[in-house]
């Protein structure tokens, strides 16, 4: 079995799937150019060169121009596999998304599918208010999308084939600290979770989350980057004698409830960590769906770590600030105690 | 500026009520003079206004509370007054963010648990579950959780502290009701399960408690506990001291009603609609003017004779017994006693009466004659002198002269006490009483 950064495994993913089906492509700005870096982060890196510039298609700066080739594309039979640099700039393909993409299959009666897959990446990494979102809520917010958060390589190949293989829309989140990438395109501050990918085929599927981390005293969901947080605290922890369950959705729609509840009917405690803004947040949406379905077996109110309600900020060190820690992880669990 | 709403003083004999319900929420508006909230006193249940408009908050006092008269238990804050002077952010759920939130409890030292001083015990839903599973009082945990909350773990340790030997249903209850401390014995069931032949064992070998054993089948449980407050409580303290207290003696007449059956339809054929009771009442006036010993009350050593006749009129409520009075019954007219008794009587019966207008009775009046009931001993409603009890009226044979010929019967009992009155003044005015109801025309005399 091959090490693997998220990034390789994506690339992986996207060219065993480009080989398995004609009808597969990419579309994106820089993806593919001669001499660019494969996309913004490198996923796309030498596929050019493989597929020809047929199917790894380079677009002018127009996001709304690539979500609706991508959405009319999949309509007319095609598989695209559309890639945005920033997450934020998804803002600038919303309709497509959240209009078209979102909303065929039901207003055709099922007639008409859009089986296309919408790369994102997400997070704050020094860029700034308009390059650091984490854009999950306005997503699973949107019914007839699907939408999946990799945190793994092995996750990232598995889920982006099964996206592929989706017949609804699927928004891909991939998290900026995790791709792994290497050269110019290395982020300070990566978790760089470089696993082992098996080079055969196998797929994850949508809809299922997993435990990290498991532990009797408190659950703490986390997703993408906060996975890692959650672990790392995780960690920490249990040198307190508190030992914490993780748990990665991995998808976000459909979320895997069961999970999560069976996880607080054990531990009777819920911490969720995410990225996102505070308010009307993913992680208000699993606190809520806890204590409409398990409330009897909390032991404690269920606590949420996000970033506060603000814009990330550009400074490095408010950013360090802005981003859920490893600490205010601990401090959370700690104050359920 | 926000208005303390206080529990208003009900009279001189009221000194705590039972709060039954707020008609607001916490935090909801109010306009001055609409119904807050309703407190039931020994005698009456009321519903009291609120004293100010705005917005109701600070509320301190939940249902099923007893609070003494004259104790602020909320506050009317002006709509836009989030609270009075710079106060802390109060936690949202917080029951009332309208007073500074109790400093926060240091674990080490203080083990709260008993929740936030007014009643209420926080408590994770999971230990509350767990806490029902198992029969725990919530008062007899321990909360070492956040916020001072009682969590899984204090259950749990609850259960650890409380372990020993577990025990059948049937022993339980044969060990409890002879007072005999089951921990103690080695069970022979499974597991070491204390079951019915060791407690009968036990008991055996203690002699004292031996006696008090009893057949698992004779075992009676009550089906319901029935705290003896409010309007029971003082029933019951009223009458045993009633009993243990006066020299109570009965005396019962046999009347001959038939003139006061035909007076009461006639009356109706005209309509003036009077119950039985009125009538009564009506003629109760007539001869306690004339006999005033036994319109009057002991107190200390003091025998009062009153100047005004008042008398209670015993109703049975939902609530229990209940006896609203109706005043100055020999100055007015019967019409005018029979409709004050009908509105005393439905607002005794629905709880609305006033205190005031359930104390200061002079004599009182009790009719079991619905019920068929022929005569009785009441009991004195002290520190009254004395009680009428009237039966049914019923048809019966009776002599008159060398015939018999039907009649409307009724028997009158008259329980008074002896101390303060002697057995010939009280038959002399039963017998006036009977003279009344056989012969109405001398009411008119």
């Amino acid at each position: 079995m091959a090490e693997m950064s998220i990034a390789e495994a994506l690339r992986q993913a996207i060219r065993e799937e480009m080989q398995r089906d004609p009808r597969v492509f990419c579309v994106g700005e820089d993806i593919g150019i001669t001499g660019g870096f494969g996309g913004a982060f490198t996923v796309t890196l030498g596929l050019a060169d493989e597929f020809g510039h047929e199917r790894i298609l380079d677009t002018p700066i127009s996001e709304i121009g690539i979500a609706g080739l991508a959405v009319g594309s999949a309509m007319a039979g095609l598989r695209p596999i559309a890639d945005v640099q920033y997450g934020d700039f998804l803002f600038c393909m919303m309709d497509q998304l959240a209009n078209q993409a979102a909303k065929m299959t039901y207003m055709s009666g099922g007639t008409v599918k859009v089986p296309m897959v919408m790369r994102a990446p997400v997070g704050s990494t020094r860029r700034g208010a308009q390059h650091a979102q984490s854009l999950e809520a306005f997503f699973t917010h949107v019914p007839g999308l699907k939408v999946v958060a990799p945190s793994t390589a092995y996750d990232a190949k598995g889920l982006l084939k099964s996206a592929v293989r989706d017949d609804n829309p699927v928004i891909v989140f991939e998290h900026k600290l995790l791709y792994g990438s290497k050269g110019p395109r290395s982020e300070a501050g990566s978790v760089s979770p470089i696993g082992e990918v098996p080079e055969e085929e196998y797929l994850v599927p949508i809809g299922k989350g997993i435990t990290r981390r498991e532990g009797s005293d408190v659950t703490i969901v986390g997703k993408l980057l906060t996975v890692y947080r959650a672990l790392a605290a995780a960690e920490k922890l249990a040198q307190d004698g508190i030992q914490a369950e993780v748990i990665d959705p991995r998808t976000l729609v459909p979320l895997d409830k069961e999970l999560i509840l069976e996880s607080v009917c054990k531990t009777g405690r819920l911490v969720i960590v995410e990225e996102d803004n505070l308010t009307g947040g993913w992680a208000a949406d699993v606190a809520a769906i806890v204590a409409e379905e398990a409330f009897f077996w909390l032991d404690a109110p269920i606590k949420r770590v996000s970033a506060p309600d603000t814009p990330a900020p550009f400074a490095p060190v408010m950013e360090e600030f802005y981003v859920p820690s490893e600490e205010r992880v601990i401090e959370a669990v700690k104050a359920l105690f | 500026m926000a208005t303390e709403v206080l529990v208003p003083p009900l009279g001189q004999t009221v000194d705590t009520v039972t709060l039954v319900a707020w008609y607001k929420a916490e935090g909801e508006t109010v306009a001055q003079g609409e119904s807050l909230f309703a407190i039931e006193t020994d005698k009456a249940t009321l519903d009291i206004e609120a004293p100010a408009s705005g917005v109701l908050r600070g509320v301190t006092a939940q249902p099923g509370d007893e609070i003494k008269v004259l104790s602020p238990i909320a506050l009317i804050a002006a709509p836009d007054e989030a609270a009075e002077g710079p106060r802390p952010p109060a936690h949202p759920c917080s029951a009332d963010s309208d007073t500074p939130p109790a400093p926060r409890p240091d674990r080490t030292t203080e083990k709260r648990g008993r929740g936030d001083g007014r009643g209420r015990i926080f408590i994770s839903p999971r230990a509350r579950r767990l806490a029902e599973e198992h029969s725990i009082p919530l008062e007899a945990l321990e909360a070492t959780g956040p916020e001072g909350a009682i969590i899984e773990r204090d259950v749990r340790a609850y259960l650890d502290a409380h372990a020993g030997p577990s025990i059948t249903p049937v022993a339980r209850r044969m060990a409890d009701g002879a007072g005999l401390d089951w921990r103690g014995l080695t069970g022979s069931g499974p597991g070491g399960r204390v079951t019915r032949d060791d407690v009968v064992q036990a008991l055996e070998k203690a002699p004292k408690a031996a006696a008090v054993v009893t057949a698992p089948a004779e075992i009676n449980e009550a089906i319901e506990s029935i705290p003896l407050r409010s309007v029971r409580a003082v029933i019951a303290e009223r009458m045993l001291r009633s009993a243990t207290d006066a020299a109570q003696v009965t005396l019962t007449a046999e009347a001959d009603a038939t003139a006061l059956v035909k007076l009461r339809d006639q009356l109706a054929q005209d309509g003036v609609n009077a119950s039985y009771n009125d009538l009564f009442l009506y003629i109760l006036g007539r001869a306690l003017t004339e006999h005033p010993l036994l319109n009057a009350s002991l107190e200390g050593d003091t025998i009062k004779v009153w100047q005004r006749i008042h008398i209670g009129l015993a109703v049975d409520t939902e609530r229990g017994l209940l006896v609203p009075v109706v005043r100055n019954v020999d100055r007015k007219r019967l019409l005018q006693l029979s409709e004050e008794t009908l509105s005393l009587v439905d607002r005794a019966r629905a709880g609305q009466c006033t205190p005031d207008e359930l104390s200061g009775g002079t004599f009182t009046l009790t009719n079991l004659g619905m019920f068929g009931i022929d005569a009785f001993t009441p009991l004195i409603n002290l520190p009254e002198c004395a009680v009428l009890g009237v039966g049914r009226i019923k048809r019966q044979p009776v002599m008159v002269g060398d015939e018999v010929v039907g009649r409307e019967m009724v028997w009158l009992s008259l329980t008074f006490d002896h101390r303060l009155v002697d057995g010939g003044p009280a038959a002399r005015f039963l017998q006036r009483v009977v003279q009344l109801v056989e012969r109405t025309h001398l009411l008119m005399a």
